[in-house]
């Protein structure tokens, strides 16, 4: 058994330090996911916090046949849709007055690549934000952790050929964003 | 094959999801459609934007505000179940000190024996006790009103406060 079913078992019996494992294992991913998703660093960590409560409540009905990782991204995904549709708007991120910074995987970039990076992280939530939820969750799913379209139909409950559909016109709306915006 | 076939087989290329002859008709395409050749280098630099963008980490602490979440959870979920049982117990205990009022009507109508005994009366008789029994509470009822009511919210203070007694307990426990 390898450490990871390990804490999940340990976890559906109960033992909060095991699942506390799984959350220090899978909390960059998941938070990654919902920033990506909804935009806003406190709108993320609130669902990324959010998604993991979840999955601990509905622990016992997670089939072990399935990656853990394609079932927490499952709550996760469809929690943050649910999240966008519930913006009466738009899909664009709320006001973030009080923004928190984010904070990225490679350590120790350096000042000027710091400020690059951002400025190329601000430029793709300014694309991302013309999609739709399903389409966001699917272009993060494909990019981010380079799920294949089973996987991302698996996670999102689509079918596949839904999947290729949503990611060509993602891609499509993005690119157009993207001419619109160099314009 | 029009340009929107084209673009889903671009959105593939970009995937390797392609065979070779999917890939031939692309090329073939691209080589005669200005275009597909424009969206098809557009959907290039978009995916090499994505690809290369960095993740971003979840902040400090988070492991720990996540435990934190789940265990204000589970709190007031035993302070919701133990407050129910609180209110049931107070309502079962209220019903059992009231319980010998409808036993002494039962003997004082003379409806017991006919009861123990059975027989084609009982029936009519527990009507009659019934019809008896509503009239005898209206009657009883009219001038005990005021005592009824503030024996009632009484009864509601009194459950109120060992609820919240009860919570007390259970935090100053949660804290030793």
């Amino acid at each position: 058994m390898t450490d990871e079913a390990e804490w999940i078992q340990l976890a559906r019996e109960g033992d909060q330090a095991a699942f506390g494992r799984l959350v220090a294992a899978y909390q960059t991913p998941v938070y990654n996911l919902a920033y990506r998703m909804l935009g806003s660093a406190a709108e993320a960590e609130d669902a990324a916090q959010e998604a993991f409560l979840r999955a601990y409540i509905h622990l016992k009905s997670y089939d072990p046949q399935r990656p853990f990782s394609t079932w927490l991204f499952s709550i996760a995904s469809h929690y943050c849709i649910d999240q966008l549709r519930r913006r009466r708007i738009t899909w664009l991120p709320l006001e973030d007055e009080f923004a928190l910074p984010v904070r990225f995987t490679s350590a120790n970039p350096g000042p000027e690549a710091t400020a690059a990076r951002r400025e190329q992280q601000d430029q793709m939530q300014q694309l991302l934000d013309v999609l739709s939820p399903t389409d966001r969750a699917a272009i993060t799913l494909h990019y981010w952790y380079d799920y294949s379209y089973q996987e991302i139909a698996q996670t999102l409950d689509l079918t596949v050929s839904a999947v290729k559909s949503r990611l060509y016109r993602a891609r499509r709306a993005l690119a157009e964003r993207m001419e619109d915006k160099a314009l | 094959m029009n340009c929107e076939q084209i673009g889903e087989m671009m959105s593939a290329r970009l995937d390797d999801c392609l065979d070779d002859a999917e890939m031939a008709i692309l090329e073939s395409h691209l080589a005669a459609c200005d275009a597909c050749q424009v969206a098809w280098h557009k959907m290039q630099a978009l995916d090499r934007l994505f690809t290369s963008a960095p993740t971003v980490r979840a902040p400090s602490l988070f492991r720990v505000q996540v435990i934190a979440r789940i265990n204000r959870r589970e709190q007031a979920r035993r302070t919701l179940v133990g407050g129910a049982a609180l209110v049931l117990g107070t309502v079962a205990l209220a019903l059992l000190v009231l319980a010998p009022l409808p036993f002494g009507l039962l003997k004082t109508l003379g409806i017991t024996p006919a009861l123990i005994g059975g027989g084609p009366e009982t029936l009519a008789q527990i009507l009659s006790f019934l019809n008896a029994l509503a009239h005898t509470l209206l009657v009883l009822i009219e001038p005990l009103a005021v005592p009824l009511v503030f024996l009632g919210l009484c009864s509601l203070g009194a459950a109120l406060v060992l609820n919240g007694l009860w919570i007390g307990a259970v935090r100053r426990l949660r804290a030793a």
